[in-house]
Protein backbone atom coordinates (compact mmCIF):
# COMPACT_ATOMS: atom_id res chain seq x y z
CA UNK A 1 0.00 0.00 0.00
CA UNK A 2 1.14 3.82 -0.09
CA UNK A 3 -1.18 5.53 1.25
CA UNK A 4 0.16 8.77 2.85
CA UNK A 5 -0.20 6.61 6.28
CA UNK A 6 2.76 4.68 5.25
CA UNK A 7 5.04 7.79 4.65
CA UNK A 8 6.88 10.48 6.66
CA UNK A 9 4.43 13.27 5.55
CA UNK A 10 2.66 15.12 8.18
CA UNK A 11 -1.24 15.42 8.13
CA UNK A 12 -2.10 11.80 6.73
CA UNK A 13 -5.38 11.78 4.91
CA UNK A 14 -6.55 14.77 6.11
CA UNK A 15 -3.33 16.14 3.96
CA UNK A 16 -3.76 14.05 1.29
CA UNK A 17 -7.99 15.36 0.79
CA UNK A 18 -6.77 18.76 0.21
CA UNK A 19 -3.68 17.51 -2.08
CA UNK A 20 -6.88 16.11 -3.77
CA UNK A 21 -8.76 19.03 -4.02
CA UNK A 22 -5.99 21.19 -5.26
CA UNK A 23 -4.99 18.22 -7.68
CA UNK A 24 -1.41 17.56 -6.13
CA UNK A 25 -1.61 13.99 -5.36
CA UNK A 26 0.92 11.55 -7.22
CA UNK A 27 -0.61 9.06 -9.43
CA UNK A 28 -0.11 6.19 -7.00
CA UNK A 29 -1.45 7.84 -4.20
CA UNK A 30 -4.31 9.33 -5.82
CA UNK A 31 -5.96 6.17 -6.72
CA UNK A 32 -4.98 4.44 -2.79
CA UNK A 33 -6.94 7.66 -2.03
CA UNK A 34 -10.17 7.30 -4.30
CA UNK A 35 -10.37 3.91 -3.34
CA UNK A 36 -9.74 4.50 0.59
CA UNK A 37 -12.58 8.20 -0.30
CA UNK A 38 -15.35 5.84 -1.89
CA UNK A 39 -16.03 4.55 1.48
CA UNK A 40 -14.40 6.56 4.36
CA UNK A 41 -17.49 9.26 4.88
CA UNK A 42 -15.44 11.53 7.10
CA UNK A 43 -12.79 11.73 4.14
CA UNK A 44 -16.03 12.62 2.11
CA UNK A 45 -16.98 15.32 4.24
CA UNK A 46 -13.52 16.51 3.98
CA UNK A 47 -13.00 17.06 0.29
CA UNK A 48 -16.46 18.68 0.27
CA UNK A 49 -15.32 21.42 2.63
CA UNK A 50 -12.24 21.58 0.76
CA UNK A 51 -13.70 22.50 -2.74
CA UNK A 52 -15.92 24.87 -1.11
CA UNK A 53 -13.02 26.71 0.80
CA UNK A 54 -10.72 26.53 -2.12
CA UNK A 55 -13.26 27.60 -4.82
CA UNK A 56 -13.80 30.77 -3.06
CA UNK A 57 -9.80 31.60 -3.97
CA UNK A 58 -11.88 32.23 -7.30
CA UNK A 59 -14.57 34.57 -6.01
CA UNK A 60 -11.74 37.49 -6.64
CA UNK A 61 -11.77 36.40 -10.58
CA UNK A 62 -13.56 38.47 -13.16
CA UNK A 63 -16.61 36.87 -14.66
CA UNK A 64 -15.84 37.78 -18.30
CA UNK A 65 -18.72 37.20 -21.22
CA UNK A 66 -17.97 34.27 -23.63
CA UNK A 67 -18.46 35.25 -26.87
CA UNK A 68 -22.01 34.76 -28.04
CA UNK A 69 -21.59 31.68 -30.49
CA UNK A 70 -20.25 29.72 -27.46
CA UNK A 71 -23.44 28.42 -26.00
CA UNK A 72 -24.49 27.29 -30.02
CA UNK A 73 -21.47 25.54 -30.29
CA UNK A 74 -22.32 23.46 -27.18
CA UNK A 75 -25.81 22.86 -27.50
CA UNK A 76 -24.47 21.65 -31.27
CA UNK A 77 -22.17 19.47 -29.41
CA UNK A 78 -24.70 18.22 -27.26
CA UNK A 79 -28.22 17.73 -29.51
CA UNK A 80 -26.58 18.72 -32.74
CA UNK A 81 -26.11 15.32 -34.84
CA UNK A 82 -28.02 13.51 -32.05
CA UNK A 83 -31.28 11.22 -33.23
CA UNK A 84 -34.40 11.43 -30.78
CA UNK A 85 -33.49 8.72 -28.23
CA UNK A 86 -35.75 5.62 -27.84
CA UNK A 87 -37.48 7.48 -24.90
CA UNK A 88 -38.50 10.29 -27.03
CA UNK A 89 -39.46 8.73 -29.64
CA UNK A 90 -41.66 5.78 -27.20
CA UNK A 91 -42.40 9.16 -24.80
CA UNK A 92 -46.16 10.44 -27.03
CA UNK A 93 -47.69 6.49 -26.40
CA UNK A 94 -46.56 6.59 -22.86
CA UNK A 95 -48.35 10.33 -22.21
CA UNK A 96 -51.84 10.18 -20.90
CA UNK A 97 -52.18 6.49 -20.08
CA UNK A 98 -48.83 5.59 -18.67
CA UNK A 99 -50.31 3.97 -15.73
CA UNK A 100 -52.58 1.77 -17.63
CA UNK A 101 -50.10 1.68 -20.06
CA UNK A 102 -47.71 0.22 -17.97
CA UNK A 103 -50.04 -2.17 -16.55
CA UNK A 104 -50.71 -3.94 -19.79
CA UNK A 105 -47.19 -3.86 -20.57
CA UNK A 106 -46.39 -5.36 -17.53
CA UNK A 107 -49.01 -7.88 -18.02
CA UNK A 108 -48.06 -8.66 -21.56
CA UNK A 109 -44.51 -8.97 -21.15
CA UNK A 110 -44.32 -10.18 -17.28
CA UNK A 111 -42.63 -14.21 -17.14
CA UNK A 112 -40.90 -13.53 -20.80
CA UNK A 113 -37.72 -12.67 -19.16
CA UNK A 114 -35.92 -13.98 -16.19
CA UNK A 115 -34.86 -11.54 -13.87
CA UNK A 116 -33.95 -13.75 -10.88
CA UNK A 117 -30.33 -12.72 -11.28
CA UNK A 118 -30.49 -9.03 -11.25
CA UNK A 119 -30.25 -7.36 -8.21
CA UNK A 120 -32.76 -4.99 -6.21
CA UNK A 121 -31.96 -1.19 -7.09
CA UNK A 122 -32.54 1.22 -4.41
CA UNK A 123 -32.56 4.98 -4.18
CA UNK A 124 -32.74 7.63 -1.50
CA UNK A 125 -34.81 10.74 -2.45
CA UNK A 126 -34.24 13.26 0.65
CA UNK A 127 -35.43 17.12 0.54
CA UNK A 128 -33.51 18.55 3.81
CA UNK A 129 -35.49 21.79 3.36
CA UNK A 130 -39.21 19.76 3.92
CA UNK A 131 -38.10 17.12 5.83
CA UNK A 132 -39.34 14.60 3.15
CA UNK A 133 -37.43 11.40 3.40
CA UNK A 134 -38.80 8.91 0.08
CA UNK A 135 -37.05 5.59 -0.66
CA UNK A 136 -37.21 4.33 -4.03
CA UNK A 137 -37.04 0.77 -4.67
CA UNK A 138 -37.30 -1.44 -7.44
CA UNK A 139 -37.97 -5.45 -7.58
CA UNK A 140 -36.39 -7.17 -10.65
CA UNK A 141 -38.53 -9.97 -9.66
CA UNK A 142 -41.78 -8.88 -9.56
CA UNK A 143 -40.65 -5.64 -12.06
CA UNK A 144 -42.39 -3.54 -9.52
CA UNK A 145 -41.28 -0.11 -8.59
CA UNK A 146 -42.05 1.08 -5.23
CA UNK A 147 -41.49 4.37 -2.96
CA UNK A 148 -42.38 4.60 0.59
CA UNK A 149 -42.40 7.85 2.02
CA UNK A 150 -40.46 7.44 5.48
CA UNK A 151 -40.57 10.87 6.80
CA UNK A 152 -41.93 14.38 6.30
CA UNK A 153 -45.59 15.74 4.91
CA UNK A 154 -47.53 15.14 1.62
CA UNK A 155 -47.67 18.31 0.52
CA UNK A 156 -51.76 19.54 1.23
CA UNK A 157 -53.25 19.97 -1.90
CA UNK A 158 -50.84 18.82 -4.57
CA UNK A 159 -49.40 15.70 -6.12
CA UNK A 160 -45.90 14.55 -6.15
CA UNK A 161 -44.74 12.75 -9.60
CA UNK A 162 -42.24 10.12 -10.20
CA UNK A 163 -39.98 10.90 -13.03
CA UNK A 164 -37.53 8.29 -14.53
CA UNK A 165 -34.34 9.59 -16.17
CA UNK A 166 -33.14 6.57 -18.29
CA UNK A 167 -29.99 7.94 -19.26
CA UNK A 168 -28.21 10.89 -18.81
CA UNK A 169 -29.51 13.57 -20.90
CA UNK A 170 -32.67 11.45 -21.54
CA UNK A 171 -36.29 12.70 -21.51
CA UNK A 172 -37.73 12.05 -17.90
CA UNK A 173 -40.87 9.59 -18.51
CA UNK A 174 -43.65 9.72 -15.49
CA UNK A 175 -44.23 6.45 -13.59
CA UNK A 176 -47.25 8.34 -11.88
CA UNK A 177 -47.93 9.62 -8.52
CA UNK A 178 -46.32 8.76 -4.88
CA UNK A 179 -49.55 7.57 -3.39
CA UNK A 180 -50.45 9.67 -0.48
CA UNK A 181 -50.74 7.18 2.12
CA UNK A 182 -48.75 3.71 2.36
CA UNK A 183 -46.33 2.28 0.01
CA UNK A 184 -46.75 3.41 -3.83
CA UNK A 185 -46.45 0.04 -6.72
CA UNK A 186 -46.18 0.42 -9.86
CA UNK A 187 -45.56 -2.82 -12.27
CA UNK A 188 -42.97 -1.68 -14.91
CA UNK A 189 -43.45 -2.59 -18.84
CA UNK A 190 -40.54 -4.32 -19.90
CA UNK A 191 -38.57 -1.45 -22.11
CA UNK A 192 -38.51 0.99 -18.81
CA UNK A 193 -37.67 -2.13 -16.72
CA UNK A 194 -34.40 -2.52 -18.40
CA UNK A 195 -33.39 0.60 -18.56
CA UNK A 196 -33.70 0.70 -14.59
CA UNK A 197 -30.36 -0.07 -14.33
CA UNK A 198 -28.18 3.23 -13.83
CA UNK A 199 -31.35 5.23 -14.19
CA UNK A 200 -32.14 8.20 -12.26
CA UNK A 201 -35.88 9.17 -10.49
CA UNK A 202 -36.85 12.29 -9.50
CA UNK A 203 -39.62 13.37 -7.97
CA UNK A 204 -41.20 17.28 -8.46
CA UNK A 205 -44.87 18.96 -6.82
CA UNK A 206 -47.25 18.86 -9.42
CA UNK A 207 -50.72 20.23 -9.21
CA UNK A 208 -53.23 17.38 -7.88
CA UNK A 209 -52.92 14.35 -10.09
CA UNK A 210 -49.97 15.57 -11.79
CA UNK A 211 -48.20 17.10 -14.70
CA UNK A 212 -51.11 17.51 -17.36
CA UNK A 213 -48.33 18.15 -19.93
CA UNK A 214 -46.07 15.22 -19.33
CA UNK A 215 -43.42 17.49 -18.82
CA UNK A 216 -42.72 18.41 -14.97
CA UNK A 217 -44.22 21.90 -14.14
CA UNK A 218 -43.41 22.00 -10.51
CA UNK A 219 -40.39 22.54 -8.51
CA UNK A 220 -37.77 19.13 -8.65
CA UNK A 221 -37.74 18.20 -5.26
CA UNK A 222 -35.04 15.69 -4.98
CA UNK A 223 -33.05 13.30 -7.66
CA UNK A 224 -30.85 10.05 -7.01
CA UNK A 225 -29.54 7.57 -9.28
CA UNK A 226 -31.01 3.89 -8.94
CA UNK A 227 -28.12 1.49 -7.59
CA UNK A 228 -27.95 -1.48 -5.93
CA UNK A 229 -27.52 -2.18 -2.11
CA UNK A 230 -24.94 -4.30 -0.41
CA UNK A 231 -26.64 -5.99 2.19
CA UNK B 1 -36.94 31.56 -6.45
CA UNK B 2 -36.46 32.92 -2.86
CA UNK B 3 -32.18 33.33 -3.59
CA UNK B 4 -30.15 32.78 -6.40
CA UNK B 5 -28.31 29.90 -4.93
CA UNK B 6 -32.27 27.91 -4.63
CA UNK B 7 -32.62 29.12 -8.01
CA UNK B 8 -29.29 27.79 -9.67
CA UNK B 9 -30.20 24.81 -7.34
CA UNK B 10 -33.45 24.26 -9.46
CA UNK B 11 -32.33 25.26 -12.86
CA UNK B 12 -29.16 22.29 -11.97
CA UNK B 13 -32.06 19.74 -11.27
CA UNK B 14 -33.99 20.75 -14.56
CA UNK B 15 -31.17 20.13 -16.16
CA UNK B 16 -30.48 16.81 -14.76
CA UNK B 17 -34.54 16.41 -16.03
CA UNK B 18 -33.61 16.72 -19.93
CA UNK B 19 -34.92 20.49 -20.15
CA UNK B 20 -32.93 22.25 -21.96
CA UNK B 21 -34.82 25.58 -21.32
CA UNK B 22 -33.22 25.36 -18.31
CA UNK B 23 -29.73 24.21 -19.33
CA UNK B 24 -29.64 27.52 -21.77
CA UNK B 25 -30.72 29.64 -18.54
CA UNK B 26 -27.82 28.27 -16.52
CA UNK B 27 -25.41 28.89 -18.54
CA UNK B 28 -26.90 32.52 -19.01
CA UNK B 29 -27.00 33.01 -14.93
CA UNK B 30 -23.20 31.32 -14.52
CA UNK B 31 -21.28 31.02 -18.01
CA UNK B 32 -19.48 34.35 -17.33
CA UNK B 33 -18.39 33.93 -14.15
CA UNK B 34 -16.80 30.22 -15.23
CA UNK B 35 -15.45 31.72 -18.73
CA UNK B 36 -13.69 33.66 -15.89
CA UNK B 37 -12.36 30.65 -13.88
CA UNK B 38 -11.44 29.21 -17.24
CA UNK B 39 -9.32 32.35 -18.12
CA UNK B 40 -7.28 32.52 -14.78
CA UNK B 41 -6.36 29.03 -15.14
CA UNK B 42 -5.46 28.65 -18.89
CA UNK B 43 -5.14 32.92 -20.04
CA UNK B 44 -5.35 31.73 -23.25
CA UNK B 45 -8.99 32.73 -25.03
CA UNK B 46 -9.18 29.81 -27.35
CA UNK B 47 -8.15 27.03 -24.94
CA UNK B 48 -10.73 28.68 -22.36
CA UNK B 49 -13.24 28.80 -24.92
CA UNK B 50 -12.99 24.83 -25.67
CA UNK B 51 -12.85 25.04 -21.33
CA UNK B 52 -16.02 26.14 -21.28
CA UNK B 53 -17.63 23.92 -23.73
CA UNK B 54 -15.84 20.93 -21.88
CA UNK B 55 -17.46 22.44 -18.56
CA UNK B 56 -20.90 23.02 -19.87
CA UNK B 57 -21.10 19.51 -21.50
CA UNK B 58 -19.75 17.73 -18.44
CA UNK B 59 -23.12 19.98 -16.59
CA UNK B 60 -25.50 18.73 -18.73
CA UNK B 61 -24.44 14.77 -18.06
CA UNK B 62 -23.36 14.72 -14.35
CA UNK B 63 -26.65 17.45 -13.75
CA UNK B 64 -28.11 14.57 -11.99
CA UNK B 65 -25.27 13.28 -9.76
CA UNK B 66 -25.39 16.72 -8.11
CA UNK B 67 -26.35 16.84 -4.51
CA UNK B 68 -27.89 19.33 -2.14
CA UNK B 69 -25.24 19.19 0.14
CA UNK B 70 -25.93 22.43 2.72
CA UNK B 71 -22.88 24.31 0.12
CA UNK B 72 -22.81 26.68 -2.83
CA UNK B 73 -24.47 24.96 -5.87
CA UNK B 74 -21.46 27.60 -8.01
CA UNK B 75 -18.93 25.73 -6.01
CA UNK B 76 -19.98 22.22 -8.01
CA UNK B 77 -19.71 24.66 -11.16
CA UNK B 78 -16.67 26.30 -10.52
CA UNK B 79 -14.73 23.08 -9.02
CA UNK B 80 -15.88 21.25 -12.56
CA UNK B 81 -14.87 24.42 -14.84
CA UNK B 82 -11.54 24.92 -12.56
CA UNK B 83 -10.69 20.97 -13.19
CA UNK B 84 -11.99 20.98 -16.82
CA UNK B 85 -9.59 23.90 -17.33
CA UNK B 86 -6.56 22.36 -15.48
CA UNK B 87 -7.15 19.05 -17.97
CA UNK B 88 -6.91 21.07 -20.86
CA UNK B 89 -3.53 23.29 -19.36
CA UNK B 90 -2.26 20.36 -18.71
CA UNK B 91 -2.58 18.48 -21.83
CA UNK B 92 -1.22 21.48 -23.69
CA UNK B 93 2.02 21.40 -21.22
CA UNK B 94 1.88 17.72 -22.42
CA UNK B 95 4.30 16.08 -19.17
CA UNK B 96 6.58 19.10 -19.68
CA UNK B 97 7.16 21.54 -16.68
CA UNK B 98 5.30 24.64 -17.72
CA UNK B 99 7.33 27.57 -17.11
CA UNK B 100 6.58 29.70 -13.95
CA UNK B 101 7.28 32.47 -12.70
CA UNK B 102 9.23 32.21 -9.37
CA UNK B 103 7.58 32.69 -5.63
CA UNK B 104 9.87 35.19 -3.71
CA UNK B 105 8.92 35.26 -0.47
CA UNK B 106 10.74 38.75 -0.18
CA UNK B 107 7.88 40.43 -3.53
CA UNK B 108 4.75 38.57 -1.65
CA UNK B 109 2.94 41.46 0.40
CA UNK B 110 0.25 39.93 2.39
CA UNK B 111 -3.33 40.56 1.06
CA UNK B 112 -4.74 43.90 1.73
CA UNK B 113 -7.90 43.31 4.13
CA UNK B 114 -10.89 43.36 2.38
CA UNK B 115 -12.78 46.41 2.44
CA UNK B 116 -16.25 46.77 4.08
CA UNK B 117 -18.05 46.41 0.38
CA UNK B 118 -16.12 43.37 -0.46
CA UNK B 119 -16.62 41.72 2.90
CA UNK B 120 -20.46 42.14 2.84
CA UNK B 121 -19.78 40.88 -1.01
CA UNK B 122 -18.32 37.50 -0.54
CA UNK B 123 -19.23 34.62 1.15
CA UNK B 124 -18.53 33.00 4.97
CA UNK B 125 -16.00 30.55 3.25
CA UNK B 126 -14.22 32.95 1.68
CA UNK B 127 -13.71 35.21 4.58
CA UNK B 128 -12.84 32.23 6.57
CA UNK B 129 -9.94 31.02 3.76
CA UNK B 130 -8.76 34.58 3.41
CA UNK B 131 -8.03 35.05 7.24
CA UNK B 132 -6.51 31.83 7.42
CA UNK B 133 -4.38 32.17 4.42
CA UNK B 134 -3.20 35.15 6.00
CA UNK B 135 -1.64 33.23 8.72
CA UNK B 136 0.51 31.11 6.34
CA UNK B 137 4.01 32.20 5.66
CA UNK B 138 3.06 34.24 2.41
CA UNK B 139 5.53 31.96 0.11
CA UNK B 140 2.79 29.12 1.34
CA UNK B 141 -0.20 30.59 0.81
CA UNK B 142 1.19 31.41 -2.65
CA UNK B 143 1.80 27.88 -3.45
CA UNK B 144 -1.46 27.24 -2.75
CA UNK B 145 -3.40 29.87 -4.89
CA UNK B 146 -0.92 28.62 -7.40
CA UNK B 147 -2.32 25.02 -7.17
CA UNK B 148 -5.78 25.93 -7.21
CA UNK B 149 -5.64 28.22 -9.80
CA UNK B 150 -2.93 27.71 -12.08
CA UNK B 151 -3.29 23.73 -11.51
CA UNK B 152 0.51 24.28 -10.69
CA UNK B 153 2.15 20.93 -10.10
CA UNK B 154 4.85 19.83 -6.94
CA UNK B 155 7.56 19.92 -9.56
CA UNK B 156 6.13 23.39 -10.87
CA UNK B 157 6.22 24.54 -7.14
CA UNK B 158 9.51 22.91 -6.09
CA UNK B 159 10.74 25.02 -9.51
CA UNK B 160 9.24 28.05 -8.63
CA UNK B 161 10.90 28.22 -5.16
CA UNK B 162 14.09 26.12 -5.57
CA UNK B 163 13.15 24.18 -3.35
CA UNK B 164 13.66 20.31 -3.17
CA UNK B 165 9.99 18.86 -4.50
CA UNK B 166 9.88 16.16 -0.78
CA UNK B 167 10.30 19.53 0.75
CA UNK B 168 8.07 21.61 -1.05
CA UNK B 169 5.53 18.70 -0.08
CA UNK B 170 6.34 18.74 3.83
CA UNK B 171 5.72 22.26 3.66
CA UNK B 172 2.64 22.38 2.06
CA UNK B 173 1.09 19.76 4.27
CA UNK B 174 1.89 20.98 7.15
CA UNK B 175 0.71 24.94 5.90
CA UNK B 176 -2.20 22.65 4.46
CA UNK B 177 -2.84 20.87 8.30
CA UNK B 178 -2.40 24.50 9.81
CA UNK B 179 -5.21 26.49 7.57
CA UNK B 180 -7.69 23.26 8.39
CA UNK B 181 -7.49 23.76 12.29
CA UNK B 182 -7.65 27.74 11.48
CA UNK B 183 -10.96 27.35 9.37
CA UNK B 184 -12.46 24.69 12.11
CA UNK B 185 -11.81 27.33 14.70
Amino acid sequence: MSGPEDTDLPGGWEAAAAEYVLGLLPEDELRAFEARLSQDRDLQQDVEAWSEYFAALTDPVEAVAPPPQLLRRIEDRLFGRKRPSVWQQILPYLLGAVAAAAIAWAAMFSGLLDFRNKPDLWADLETPSRGLVLLAHYAPESQTFMMQRDAGDYPAGRSLEIWMIPEEGDTPISLGLVAEDGLTQIPMPQQLAEAMDGAAIAISEEEPGGSPTGVAQGPILSIAQMAPRDE
Amino acid sequence: MTTPQAEIEDLIARTAMGDRAAFRLLYDRTAAKLFGVCLRVLNDRGLAEEALQDVYCKIWARAGQYRVNGFSPMTWLITLARNAAIDRRRRRDAGARARVAPIDAAELVADPAPGPAQQAESRSEAQALMSCMSELPPERAEMVRRAYLEGATYAELSDATGVKLNTVRTWLRRSLMQLRECLSR
